[in-house]
Formats: C-alpha cells, sequence, structure tokens
C-alpha cells in the first residue's frame, strides 16, 4: 500500500472532529483531535465567503450525528415510545458514543444496544428495578425483531401443518422432534414486551407495561415478523424442542401432558415455526403414516 | 448508430432507485422502468423481504449496485469481507456494474457512515489508484466511482476535484459515476463553475449519471435526496449531456419518498435532454 502517513493523519483527526457527540466544535478540541491534529484548523479546511471552516465541519458532524440516530429510531420505535423521544435519543447517543459502529453495514448500528443498556443500568449493585429490566427488555425484543426480518426464513419452502401432525398422540407421538424454521427465537421478558411493540407498531397507544414475566416466539412468515405469545410452560416445551429434546421428555420437563403436548405442537406447526418434524422428517410426507408404527423401546 | 459501450458498459436509460418503500408496489406491479440502481448494503445480508424483491427485480430488470461502504479513500485496509459480499450479490444479481463514492467512510476501524471528502493530492491519488487496482482486480471488472457532494475542502488540495477524478480513472482504468447534482451542490458550496468541472472529465469514461433533489438553505446547498430535481441542476444535466454523450441515468430519492409512479416520472424527465442531443 502507497506511504499515506498525511493523510491517514487527516483522516483519523476528520474522525475525531466530525463524531464527537457534542459536535464539530467540541471535537476540534478534543483529545483524539488534538493527538492526531495535522496543524490548525484554517490551516487544513478552506472557509468560503459564506461558512468558516469551523462551520462547515459541523455540518459533517451533525449529518452523522443525525443519520445514526434515525437508524436507531427506525430500528427501536417501541423504545422510543416508551421511553419518549428525548430520553430515547439520549440514550442512543450515550450507545453510539460508547460502541461506535464497526461495520460496513447500517443494519448492525443497534446490534449491541440491549446489551450496552443491560452493562450501564444504574440498578446493577442493588435490586434490579423493573422500570430498567422493562427497557432492556424491549431493546432486545427489538433487536431480535430486525434480526428475524433479515434472517434466513422458510419462505418458498412446504413447512408441516398442523394437519399433517398424527390424528391424536399415540405413543409414537413421543419420540418426535421437531427442526425449527431458521428464522425461529424464543424470548423471555419482565413484562408483556410483544404486546407493548405490536401496538407501536400497529400506531395504537399501548397501556402502562406493568411488570408481569412473559414470553414470546419470533418468527416470520410470507416475509412478516410475527410475534407469538406463550404460556411459561409452553416457552419451556419449545425451548426444549427447539434445543433438540425429544416431545416426551420435553412435555415431561415443562409438565405438559402429552394431549396438550400434541396440540401445542399442532398449533406453532400452523403458524410455520417447524421446518420438519421427526421420525417424520420429510414434510411432504403426512406424519400419521409413522404414528402408527411400533413405540421404540 | 448505438454509442459506443463505456468500459464495456452500456447505456441502459432511465432507470430508479430500488427503495424499501417501494417495495409493495413492485410486488404488486411490474413498471416499464428501464434499469433499477440497488444499495447493496442493503439486501446482502438480507435473507427476507428486501432480498426477496431484489430477487424478484433482478430478474425482471437490468440492476446496478450502488454502494456505500467501499471507502476507497480510506487510510484502512480494504474490507475484503464486504468486498467478497458485493461480489457474491452482483452475481447473484448479474448486477451490469458496480458503483461506489470517491471518499472515505471508515478510519480506524471506525465507520463514520458519512461520505467523507479526500484532499486532492498526488499523495491521495496514489492511494486511491492502489486501492482501485486491488478492489478491481478482486472484483474481476472496473469499477464506477461517484463524486460525492462535499462540504468541506482541504488547504492541502493541490488539483481540482475533476482533474483528480480524471487523473483516477485514466490512471486505474475504473469508470466514473457523474452525479450532476452533486456536482452543483459542490459548485455552490466551494464557489466553482460547474461548467468548467464537466469540461474537465474524461467523457469516455462516464458510465453512469445521477440527478437528484437538494436542499437550499442560504449559506450553503445540502444534498437531501428529498425532493424533485432543481431546475439548475437539470440545466446542467443538459449541459452533461451535450458534453459526454447520453449515458444512463436515474433518480435518487430516499428522504420523504413519494409513490413510485412520481418517481419514475422525475426520471423520465431526462429523456427531452437525451433527445435533444440526437441519441
Amino acid at each position: 500500500m502507497s506511504d499515506a502517513g498525511g493523510l491517514r493523519s487527516l483522516q483519523e483527526w476528520l474522525r475525531a472532529v466530525i463524531t464527537d457527540p457534542d459536535g464539530a466544535r467540541a471535537g476540534l478540541s478534543s483529545e483524539a483531535a488534538r493527538r492526531v491534529a495535522p496543524g490548525e484548523l484554517e490551516a487544513i479546511v478552506r472557509s468560503t465567503s459564506r461558512l468558516s471552516a469551523g462551520e462547515r465541519l459541523e455540518l459533517y458532524s451533525r449529518s452523522h450525528r443525525m443519520r445514526l440516530l434515525e437508524v436507531m429510531r427506525v430500528t427501536y420505535p417501541g423504545l422510543r415510545h416508551m421511553l419518549g423521544n428525548e430520553l430515547f435519543d439520549d440514550f442512543a447517543l450515550d450507545y453510539l458514543q460508547a460502541r461506535p459502529s464497526r461495520s460496513y453495514t447500517l443494519h448492525d448500528l443497534g446490534a449491541a444496544f440491549a446489551d450496552h443498556l443491560a452493562a450501564t443500568r444504574p440498578d446493577a449493585d442493588g435490586v434490579p428495578e423493573a422500570w430498567t429490566s422493562m427497557v432492556i427488555d424491549l431493546a432486545r425484543l427489538e433487536r431480535t425483531f430486525a434480526e428475524v426480518y433479515d434472517a434466513p426464513g422458510a419462505e418458498g419452502e412446504r413447512l408441516p401443518a398442523g394437519a399433517d401432525l398424527p390424528s391424536g398422540p399415540g405413543l409414537r407421538w413421543l419420540e418426535a422432534t421437531v427442526e425449527p424454521v431458521r428464522c425461529l427465537r424464543l424470548l423471555r421478558s419482565s413484562f408483556p414486551a410483544g404486546e407493548y411493540l405490536s401496538a407501536v407498531r400497529r400506531g395504537d397507544e399501548p397501556p402502562e407495561p406493568v411488570p408481569a414475566a412473559s414470553f414470546l416466539a419470533v418468527s416470520r412468515r410470507h416475509y412478516v415478523v410475527t410475534l407469538t405469545p406463550l404460556e411459561t410452560r409452553s416457552y419451556r416445551l419449545l425451548s426444549d424442542l427447539v434445543g433438540g429434546a425429544r416431545v416426551g421428555a420435553a412435555a415431561a420437563a415443562a409438565g405438559i401432558d402429552r394431549a396438550d403436548s400434541w396440540r401445542l405442537v399442532r398449533n406453532w406447526a400452523d403458524s410455520g415455526f417447524f421446518r420438519s418434524l421427526a421420525p417424520h422428517a420429510q414434510t411432504a410426507t403426512p406424519v400419521d403414516a409413522v404414528a402408527e408404527e411400533p413405540v421404540t423401546p | 448508430m448505438a454509442p459506443a459501450p463505456r468500459l464495456g458498459y452500456p447505456n441502459l436509460g432511465l432507470g430508479v432507485g430500488l427503495r424499501s418503500g417501494h417495495f409493495a408496489y413492485l410486488e404488486e406491479n411490474e413498471p416499464g422502468v428501464d434499469w433499477f440502481e440497488a444499495i447493496p448494503e442493503n439486501f446482502m445480508d438480507s435473507h427476507g423481504r428486501a432480498r426477496h424483491v431484489l430477487e424478484l427485480i433482478a430478474a425482471r430488470y437490468p440492476v446496478v449496485l450502488h454502494g456505500l461502504s467501499l471507502s476507497i479513500g480510506s487510510t484502512d485496509p480494504l474490507d475484503f469481507d464486504y468486498l467478497a459480499r458485493l461480489k457474491t450479490l452482483a452475481a447473484e444479481t448479474d448486477a451490469v456494474w458496480l458503483s461506489d463514492h470517491v471518499c472515505w467512510t471508515a478510519v480506524g476501524g471506525v465507520n463514520t457512515h458519512e461520505l467523507v471528502p479526500i484532499p486532492f493530492t498526488e499523495e491521495t491519488l496514489a492511494h486511491v489508484v492502489e486501492r482501485i487496482a486491488i478492489a478491481q482486480d478482486f472484483l474481476g471488472r472496473p469499477v464506477v466511482l461517484e463524486n460525492p457532494s462535499t462540504y468541506v475542502t482541504f488547504v492541502e488540495s493541490t488539483m481540482s476535484e475533476a482533474e483528480f477524478l480524471a487523473r483516477m480513472a485514466e490512471t486505474s482504468g475504473c469508470g466514473l459515476l457523474l452525479d450532476v447534482n452533486n456536482v452543483y451542490v459542490s459548485s455552490v458550496n466551494h464557489e466553482f463553475d460547474p461548467v468548467v468541472y464537466l469540461r474537465a472529465l474524461p467523457a469516455g469514461r462516464v458510465v453512469q449519471m445521477h440527478l437528484a433533489g437538494h436542499h437550499d438553505v442560504g449559506t450553503h446547498i445540502v444534498d437531501t435526496h428529498d425532493r424533485a430535481v432543481a431546475d439548475p441542476v437539470w440545466d446542467l444535466y443538459a449541459t452533461a449531456v451535450e458534453l459526454i454523450g447520453p449515458v444512463s441515468t436515474m433518480v435518487e430519492w430516499d428522504e420523504n419518498l413519494p409513490p413510485f409512479p412520481e418517481v419514475h416520472a422525475e426520471v423520465l424527465k431526462a429523456r427531452r435532454f437525451v433527445e435533444a442531443v440526437g441519441v
């Protein structure tokens, strides 16, 4: 690579000035800028008859700040609603400063927002505050929403539907396993975050969030992200199934009887959560045909 | 006789940028657009609707990829992970060419996501030409680079932007994407004559032109992409077509996005300028 030492210094200086959270004016006197300063401002950037060199740099600083904030606002509409515009922007700017983008794509910009909120929660040394937990949980859900929107999905595949399951939970049923679609994510939250986010995304005013353990399946059908609330035990069942457990073992661990496990899996199959059901691995094959076989010891 | 292709790249006609706000319309309709320009960063990591729509479009129309993250002017190493994804997307969409901007976006590993300008010096020219060669070698084709709209210039520059672009293109073999709106915006912001700028460009290397709307705030112009193309930009486009010849042209519209037919109608206004030069 060519020797571009002067260019390197200039670029590092510009980055320090443009990305300073308090704007270019503050950036110019920041330690980061002074460390690599290739000279006095007027000796680096030209002024025009209408704008000083500092004012021109401020245009980049403002554009940078607004562009990244806008991405955060679009990615986290629920959290913005919960916090209010001003507080959301404060949190987002704090995050962007602490974890500047290192990715070529703005799609990654908010990837660590929930982790950052969790790492900086003010109640870290004491009893967790419900409101703080709800903020973090909603951030995590909204990031998951964005991931699922772009994740590999099952559009174009023939997924097993509930009608493909055995007509009833015979003994063979307990041996069944599932392969989830690749866009399925399971979340637990300290409040009904799915209901809250759905209301905001519809343009409705959600009720004030109230702490209550809640569980959610986030998936996608026909390129539309779906949020499916789960009961505590069905969350446990689905988590274990997604982890590779057989229905019998997963249902026992969740305290769900055979009939209910059959009903739940049937509903989840209709929701498009599974690519296949094994030993009925072929999605085009009705699973009834296998359900009649003897149970393997 | 048809005009000679530039670097082997054809004149695709009048195109429109592929924007998510138009996905529903494009899934339901098949408008008579000559070609589409897609921003690869919006599609290369998508396995969802965005990618589905791009595949739909690529099956029906010629597609060009217009990137934001090549960071060709940066002193950071080129991002080969990004380049590999770009190359894959180009192959999968049968992209006619790949373009980006003469600027840097990331340095020290931190991405500003701004198109930050470079000083026009011999040092920068050598640096950029070297990186273009590496990128072109990796991508297996000439890249096409655009003049960005800028708000600062550097005291150390020893040549004009147009001269820099001309020498960059001639030395590296890359193509040029002439953003006519950006020339106009920068000419006001930096107080230069935009026609002199156009005359300094190597016409045969201009593969594509961009048009867009801007916002004049009095002290400077902001390249907003949020409205129709301004009259002075259409005038400059007419001059550009006279000097350079008709090339693939599209309108960039990103904010306050109107319905698709309105964006399409905006680029079709370019037709009279192309027809005026008799092609």
